[in-house]
């Protein structure tokens, strides 16, 4: 059975108790920490890096830095989802230190408008039975792929705020940008993965 | 008074603010007016939602999530949180 981000749910005592283990240095304490939240923050790596040493490096990043910062842990949030947050931000910080490479530019995937407002060739709708990327790799790849064609500063808030479901605002502080910007970024993003899509998924396409 | 009209550019300007539920309620009328009479707009926010919904999917966590991570990765973290605590 799969595990979502949410779940299962430990409960708040075995939290806490593992905090305080935590705090107090207790070498089984990390260990337990380690095991129980690496393979879906893997997860999280894996999609924002699409390297898998990249992804293990992050990761191994973001843990140190909470063994690091567990004192600063103020537990008003979930162990789990504060973790979650540095490993985005040590997955965030690879990304600028891999250096800006030219992006291309979104506007071509973006509707495009009559001077009265009508839209220039909206196509044909798109077929009703697509399959679940859950359950096909194909639809599964293609959708990845093309996320990944995404102009990086788009693909980050799509990312963030779409498949990592964290709100507008978080997702501004982490990208150190405005909470409008957000919203117009994601909006263009997923504009652009529609357009990317489009050709895939039209009644047109058998 | 005259209710406010919006052309499909529009509309598509106002998309995310729909599905985010942050529209005025006179936008989100007029939204609702043009979309009852535009099917190329009801195509447009058909597919922008299943986009949404395909790019979850895809990295849904049900996927990712199978197998255990391998143990080489778990010690790595440990020997480095060793390394940098003798440092």
């Amino acid at each position: 059975m799969g595990r979502t981000e949410r779940e299962p749910e430990p409960k708040p005592q075995d939290e806490q108790s593992l905090l305080l283990r935590l705090r107090a240095g207790d070498e089984a304490a990390f260990a337990e920490l380690v095991r129980e939240n690496a393979a879906r923050l893997l997860a999280v790596a894996r999609r924002m890096l699409r390297s898998e040493d990249d992804a293990r490096d992050a990761l191994q990043e973001a843990f140190l830095q909470a063994f690091r910062g567990i004192g600063r842990f103020e537990g008003g949030a979930r162990l789990s989802t504060w973790l979650h947050r540095i490993v985005i931000n040590a997955c965030l910080m690879k990304l600028r230190s891999r250096g800006r490479k030219p992006e291309q530019s979104i506007e071509e995937l973006l509707p495009r408008f009559y001077a009265d407002g009508h839209r220039i060739d909206p196509g044909p709708p798109w077929r009703t039975e697509i399959p679940d990327p859950v359950e096909s790799r194909e639809v599964r790849t293609l959708v990845r792929a093309s996320i990944d064609q995404l102009p990086e500063i788009y693909r980050s808030v799509l990312l963030l705020r779409d498949i990592e479901e964290l709100s507008t605002e978080e997702t501004a502080l982490l990208l150190d940008i405005k909470a409008d910007t957000v919203k117009v970024r994601l909006h263009r993003a997923r504009q652009a993965l529609r357009a990317l899509l489009d050709p895939y998924f039209t009644n047109e396409v058998a | 008074m005259t209710a406010r009209k919006l052309n499909c550019r529009e509309l598509i300007e106002f998309l995310s603010g729909y599905l985010d539920d942050e529209l005025a309620p006179e936008e989100r009328a007029a939204f609702e007016r043009h979309l009852a009479q535009c099917p190329y707009c009801r195509d447009y926010l058909a597919t922008y939602r299943a986009t949404i919904h395909l790019g979850k999917r895809a990295h849904s966590a049900e996927v990712e999530i199978l197998e255990e991570v391998p143990t080489e990765i778990v010690d790595a973290i440990l020997a480095a949180r060793s390394r940098s605590e003798t440092r």
